[in-house]
């Protein structure tokens, strides 16, 4: 019966406390690597929108990529093209945290995030490693990790007649600012 | 009395469940109410269940942001496809931290000039070209610097370009504006020339926009020389007029033309340029027939000898290059 019982006080509490707050931005930087012989080009955003709720152990991502540049007018249009964002517009990642995340530490700690990357329109299970450190105005979320873009059927584009290495290097950084959980996912539920 | 408990059972939970059929309290047995007491136990049970499904489904939906599309004010993508149009600077700049590599070349005149059939220098492919390599980097996303060397005169300029204004997509800001500064060093040896006497000023201001797939920039600019013939003036100014229509997302054809305003070098003659940009996303080809066999603004200003109008103009390519250096 006690397991019955434990939820409800979430939901009839007054007051926000912690257990109301979620660590959340909708400006963080992600990147991509990508690599042909003799060349390297990187994909730069600062709109990645996510975040992490401790109490609910949820972790939740999403990057419109349309924001995406890789400084290339065209190329960029190549890179939309491929990744048909007028049909699948986000790359997004929703899940849970594998390891415990010290609240009261100010130091950075390793962390696991395991769920489902969907890009493409195409979703698989992924696990990816990064670090969470507490600073003064939130938390710092660093990641890094390889994704093979063959697993979400995109055909690697070429660069003249060399086609892109199907493997690109990830990486995203954010601070998330602590915000009550209502006014993140309350209002934005509403709109 | 119903003996059967099957249906006084059945009586009962109507009397508690408020159906309106009275049954005497004395029908209730102690079984009955023990029955009962385990049936809206197990009610209970599937009432609390629901409501823990919902809250899961609840809290799961609450897991997951909503998403929503980012409502951006970009800069207009391809005002021009390079940053240089044929010979003239465009307001088209790099990426911070991306290297351009160009190489620009011009060839002789096509159609062989000095009483030659066009064939007798294949098309002026075999007068030599006067080529100009250079390298750009962006600073930041509106600042980059240059350099670049060509084989007339030996000239080595380098300077910089600067976007006051970027168009963008809301039309918020409706034109591009950008500056840009120059300085060229004549290095040609066993000429005699004082180092100050070798050196070119040059300074610009492009301003341009994009209608839908077309551009039109115009260029006031003025260059000083810091040694000329005295016939000539040491001043140049002139006005260039740059278009850009896009045929695709690979190609679009463009142009210039580049009247020189007031004093003039003897002479000379307006550069005109036409161009087809072939952009294949980490290069852009330029193709292009043009009068003047010089690179950079001061030069074409102060040495086109030549008339396009009259036939006399020569092949020519530009290749650009960019390279993203990371952060």
């Amino acid at each position: 019966m006690l397991l019955f019982i434990l939820p409800f006080p979430a939901l009839t509490a007054d007051e926000p406390g912690a257990d109301d707050v979620i660590y959340y931005t909708d400006s963080g930087h992600a990147g991509f690597m990508s690599r042909i012989p003799l060349h390297t080009f990187t994909g730069e955003s600062e709109h990645l929108t996510g975040m992490i709720d401790f109490e609910e152990n949820a972790v939740d991502f999403y990057l419109d990529l349309n924001t995406l540049k890789t400084g290339i007018g065209r190329r960029d249009r190549d890179m939309y093209r491929t990744l048909n964002i007028e049909q699948h517009p986000y790359a997004e990642f929703t899940g849970t945290l594998e390891t415990d995340f010290d609240l009261n530490s100010d130091s950075r700690q390793s962390a696991t995030a395991a769920g489902e990357f969907t890009v493409h329109g195409v979703t698989r299970e992924i696990s990816i490693e990064g670090y969470l450190q507490r600073q003064e105005n939130g938390i710092r979320l660093e990641a890094e990790w390889v994704l093979n873009i063959e697993d979400y059927d995109i055909d690697p584009p070429s660069l003249l007649v060399i086609q892109v290495n199907e493997e690109q290097e990830i990486k995203i950084e954010a601070m998330l600012e602590s915000q009550p959980r209502d006014e993140v996912i309350g209002s934005n539920a509403s709109n | 009395m119903n003996r059967n408990p099957v249906m006084r059972l059945s009586a009962a939970t109507q009397v508690i469940n408020g159906e309106g059929i009275q049954a005497p309290e004395q029908f209730v047995t102690q079984e009955i109410r023990a029955r009962l007491k385990y049936k809206n136990h197990q009610h209970m049970k599937v009432i609390i269940l629901a409501v823990m499904v919902l809250l899961m489904v609840y809290g799961a939906a609450d897991a997951q942001l909503p998403r929503e599309r980012v409502e951006t004010d970009d800069p207009v993508d391809n005002v021009f496809r390079a940053t240089t149009n044929i010979g003239i600077s465009t307001v088209r700049n790099l990426s911070a931290h991306t290297l351009n590599s160009t190489v620009l070349h011009t060839f002789g005149i096509i159609h062989g000039g000095d009483g030659r059939r066009g064939i007798d220098s294949f098309f002026g492919l075999d007068d030599g070209a006067n080529t100009r390599i250079g390298l750009a980097y962006g600073i930041t996303d509106k600042l980059s610097v240059n350099i670049g060397r060509m084989t007339f005169n030996k000239i080595v300029d380098f300077g910089g370009k600067y976007n006051v204004f970027r168009q963008t997509t809301s039309n918020s800001m409706p034109i591009e504006l950008a500056v840009k500064t120059s300085v060229g060093i004549n290095t040609t040896p066993g000429t005699g020339f004082d180092f100050s006497e070798r050196l070119t000023y040059f300074g610009s201001v492009m301003i341009a926009r994009k209608f839908d797939g077309f551009s039109l920039q115009l260029t006031p600019m003025m260059a000083h020389f810091s040694r000329t013939a005295e016939v000539n003036p040491e001043e140049l100014y002139g006005l260039g007029f740059l278009v850009n229509y896009e045929l695709n997302d690979r190609f679009a054809i463009s142009g210039e033309y580049l009247p020189v305003i007031g004093d003039r070098n003897v002479a000379t003659h307006d550069a005109v340029a036409v161009a087809l940009n072939i952009d294949t996303g980490g290069h852009v080809f330029q193709l292009f027939f043009t009068s003047s066999q010089w690179h950079n603004e001061p030069f074409i200003m102060a040495n086109n000898r030549d008339r396009f109008w009259k036939g006399d103009f020569r092949f020519g390519f530009n290749i650009h290059r960019v390279f993203g250096t990371g952060r």
